[in-house]
């Protein structure tokens, strides 16, 4: 009979070992989960937050610029693009996937016509970028493509962000993308702030413009070991844009996201802090002078500066050619950039034009004589002849004009060579420079802009002798004509508008100085400087002499009716380029404004100062007159200087 | 002794090779079998759902005479009010094209409008996804916005032969242009993730610094009709929270739902009549 029942020992050795085995890969077992769970429960939780989380550094906003009103000269805007993630997984892929496409399709190529690698990665990056823009282009019924160099530089510099495959859209066109674009596609609706113009090319040389910084500063924001993204802030580059970036440079902000496992924000941010934006910007431009003056300027070559007497705040500062600021946003293309310099429109003649000061100077000449004692108002007067020798030299009078008797009074009027170059003689070039200095043409006015004209020179002897070789001069000898020309405006001494206008602003104030500012203080107290030297008779000559050539002379052009002023004319040559300069200030009995205008000329024009610019200074005194009786906008106080 | 411990593995085994073969299978062929399943389900759906309605049948039926006399007394004012507007909006049609063809406008996307009767709400996902009882059979596009009378319902997103899956509008995948009512500045209106059951919101974007809104002073949040495929002002719900994006540039916030959301039977879906409006 077999066994039905099988009996089981309770205790079999056998099982020991097992159970021993059993229970130690038990142990080793809660171990290991208690070791993770107790002990490394930090490690875990970081590792899950840094999968986690993402975070976003958003530059503030830059503050806005405005002028003496309240107007807003810049300020921001949003701006709407939209962009494929490059570093998405299966982007990647699909650069692979290409690429062996493209490697496949140039494997038919003799080896010689064939890219190399870096080339067919290249390719096959713009291939599928293209695709995605097709997609763009669909939707928004565009013929766009994509440009290869631009994704390279991305790729190679900035992998990290987005790729703008299509800026600048209108409303409807981010509002078909929202709608059209799956929210899991790598294509995304980007808004981006950046500056606005809405006066286009006004004040451009002044205002300046900023360029891409794409790595803004942010500090005690947490989360510097998560993934980041950056959005791009700007950075000034040129004009007031560059030197008050700091003022106007916002406070970085950003925020912290949760991501599911695909990189999505799943819901408002978990830590945020909001971008500031920087500190506004009151200037001292009156947007409707400048507006006059750039009007008055249109397609010619030159500089006009607008300046407040009392306080030496800038109204007006134009450089022509110029370019629209708008064109910098988001950044200036190849063809504007070679536009731009074509026509010099980087130069801001304003404050780095070089230009002999011609016929202007003779407001120097005459208060250099009246110092001196070489002028007497009244008794000094000659006969002219329409040329005055000196030494084998002819200076001709302006248009060979023969103007007969002349004093003081006429020889302003007329801007009689004659006159100036007998008494500049008498006077004496280190004199004649001396009070030139004086008016600060040896230094630069110090205005709020970068790269203004370091180094004025006022021609004398001994600035000849130590000069000559690096001036192209034959050798260091002073000689009369030297003189004659000083006396005149001519020859070696070289200004800017700007500084043409604080002189004119600082006789017009009867002193000899002029701090220029670009920033507006409705509380600013008049600028007291140097006096000028001069007894209240010998004063009123060149005054009356200036009244007279604003009213009836060489600058009767820039007068305006009901408005009493100054003004004196001048022309002058700058190699081949024919200059002319009025400088003229307004009202006489109450001087408020003073203007200098410089416009450049072909040579074989008859380019007379007085002819040319006379009309841009009546745009500019016109238009200053027209807000006069206006009462006066208010514009918010400007920040606090540190 | 081999042979039996692999008899009793067997089953591990061959879930293994199963798992192993879905992997390696291309994705054409995963797709097909998804979508044979989902036709070899669909039946179930709708027959599941047919039978709601028998239900629904019977339990109205045992309403006495008094209610439904009542309710046929509200139904015939209703029908009253309802002519009403349809009389005031073919006016308001008739003066549309007169101002669209004086001001050489384009016409507005005109569509067929396809009611449905929502089969399933996947429980899973209860803020996700809805399945209507109309598919190609009724030539449902995918695409198609879906509406309700309280606004917007969502998009569909898949069309089988009797149904179709309608990708909800409280879905963090759906999104729209949408403005505020009274201002016609695009703004970007987006579902959230929200709960099973709990009240549904979702999120706005690139909101206008000058626009305001507060559960006290809460903002009605209308579609744009600027992207193309959902027509201009239907309500998507109410702007409850605005607060500074992170940008400086715009405000994001939250938007209340219609609730009635939650418990839809019948919505209806608007065809375009051109298709390549989608």
């Amino acid at each position: 009979m077999s066994r039905t029942i099988e009996t089981h020992r309770a205790r079999n050795p056998r099982l020991f070992l097992f159970h021993g085995v059993v229970a130690a890969l038990l142990i080793v077992l809660v171990s290991g989960m208690a070791h993770r769970q107790l002990f490394k429960t930090g490690l875990y939780s970081e590792r899950e937050r840094l999968q986690n989380q993402r975070r976003v550094i958003v530059p503030g906003p830059r503050g806005r610029i405005l002028d003496r009103d309240g107007n807003v000269l810049v300020d921001n805007r949003a701006r709407f693009s939209v962009v494929l993630n490059l570093a998405e997984p299966h982007i990647r892929a699909e650069f692979r996937a290409e690429y062996k496409v493209v490697r496949a399709n140039y494997r038919q190529l003799p080896a010689a016509e064939r890219p190399n690698g870096d080339q067919m990665e290249r390719i096959a990056r713009a291939a599928v970028a293209q695709r995605y823009l097709d997609k763009i282009n669909f939707i928004l019924e565009r013929h766009e493509t994509v440009r290869a160099a631009d994704l390279n530089r991305h790729v190679n510099q900035t992998l990290l962000l987005p790729y703008v495959l299509l800026d600048d859209l209108a409303p409807e066109e981010y509002a078909r993308l929202l709608e059209r674009l799956p929210v899991s596609s790598p294509l995304q609706v980007y808004a981006s702030s950046s500056r606005y113009y809405p006066y286009h090319n006004a004040a451009a040389q002044a205002l300046g413009y900023t360029s891409v910084d794409n790595d803004p500063e942010v500090e005690d924001f947490p989360g510097e070991d998560l993934l980041t993204f950056k959005m791009k802030g700007a950075t000034g580059r040129t004009g007031l844009e560059k030197i008050f970036d700091d003022q106007l440079q916002g406070e970085t902000g950003g925020a912290i996201y949760l991501v599911d496992p695909a990189g999505y924000k799943v819901d408002l941010p978990i830590e945020k802090r909001l971008p500031v934006q920087g500190k506004s910007i009151v200037t001292s431009l009156d947007i409707d002078l400048q507006q006059a003056a750039e009007t008055a300027m249109e397609g010619r070559i030159g500089a006009a500066v607008a300046l407040d007497i009392r306080t030496g705040e800038v109204l007006a500062l134009v450089s022509k050619p110029d370019y629209d600021l708008n064109e910098f946003v988001p950044r200036l293309s190849h063809e504007s950039a070679k536009a731009i310099e074509t026509s010099g429109g980087w130069l801001n003649r304003a404050i780095q034009g070089q230009y002999p000061p011609g016929s202007t100077f003779k407001i120097i000449t005459a208060l250099a004589g009246l110092r001196a004692g070489t002028i007497e108002p009244g008794v000094s007067r000659i006969i002219c002849p329409g040329f005055i020798m000196v030494g084998n030299r002819r200076f001709p009078c302006a248009h060979n004009a023969v103007h007969g008797e002349v004093d003081l009074v006429k020889a302003l009027t007329q801007s009689c060579n004659v006159f100036f170059i007998k008494y500049g003689l008498d006077t004496t070039p280190q004199f004649l420079a001396a009070e030139a200095k004086r008016f600060g043409f040896n230094h630069p006015t110090g205005i709020e802009l970068p790269s203004e004209f370091r180094s004025p020179r006022v021609a004398d002897p001994e600035w000849r002798k130590e000069n000559w070789r690096s001036a192209n001069l034959p050798d260091g000898i002073w000689r009369g004509g030297d003189t004659a020309n000083i006396a005149i405006g001519q020859g070696d001494t070289l200004i800017t508008p700007l500084q043409a206008a604080c002189m004119v602003a600082s006789f017009a104030r009867g002193e000899t100085e002029t701090k220029p500012t670009l920033l507006h203080d409705p509380r600013r107290p008049i600028q007291r400087t140097t006096p000028i030297g001069l007894s209240p008779s010998d004063y009123n000559a060149v005054l009356r002499g200036l009244e007279s050539c604003y009213q009836i002379g060489t600058g009767r052009l820039a007068r305006v009716e009901g408005l009493t002023g100054g003004a004196k004319s001048g022309t002058a040559q700058k190699g081949r380029i024919e200059l002319a300069w009025l400088v003229a200030f307004a009202p006489l009995e109450s001087p408020r404004i003073a203007v200098a205008v410089v416009l450049e000329g072909a040579e074989d024009q008859d380019f007379g100062g007085g002819l040319y610019s006379g009309p841009v200074v009546k745009a500019i005194l016109q238009a200053w007159q027209d807000k006069r009786d206006r009462p006066a906008a208010s514009a918010p106080l400007n920040f606090k200087m540190e | 002794m081999l042979p039996k411990r692999f008899d009793q593995a067997r089953p591990f085994a061959t879930l293994g090779v199963i798992l192993l073969v879905w992997l390696l299978l291309p994705l054409v062929l995963k797709t097909f079998a998804r979508a044979t399943f989902f036709a070899i389900q669909a039946p179930l759906i709708v027959a599941d759902s047919y039978v709601q309605d028998l239900q629904t049948f019977w339990s109205n039926r045992l309403h006495s005479k008094d209610e439904l006399l009542k309710a046929g007394k509200d139904l015939a004012g209703l029908i009253s009010q309802y002519e009403f507007s349809v009389q005031q909006n073919k006016a308001l049609d008739a003066e549309i094209s007169r101002l669209e063809n004086l001001l050489k406008l384009p016409s507005m996307p005109a569509f067929r409008y396809e009611p449905a009767r929502v089969a399933r709400r996947d429980f899973s996902g209860w803020w996700q996804r809805l399945i209507i009882r109309k598919g190609e059979n009724y030539g449902l596009p995918v695409g198609a916005p879906v509406v309700f009378a309280g606004g917007v319902v969502g998009r569909v997103v898949e069309v089988h032969r009797y149904t179709a899956v309608v990708d909800l509008i409280t879905s963090p995948t759906f999104r729209v242009a949408a403005t505020v009512s009274g201002d016609n500045k695009p703004i970007s209106y987006q579902g959230g993730l929200n709960d099973a059951f709990s009240s549904p919101r979702g999120t706005v974007e690139f909101v206008p610094l000058d626009i305001s809104a507060s559960k006290a002073a809460p903002r009605r949040l209308v579609t744009s009709g600027l992207g193309g495929i959902f027509p201009p002002g239907l309500a998507i719900g109410d702007i409850t929270l605005l607060e500074p994006s992170t940008d400086g540039l715009f405000k994001t916030g939250e938007v209340a739902l219609d609730p009635r959301l939650g418990s839809l039977t019948e919505v209806t879906v608007l065809v375009p009549l051109n298709p390549e409006q989608l």
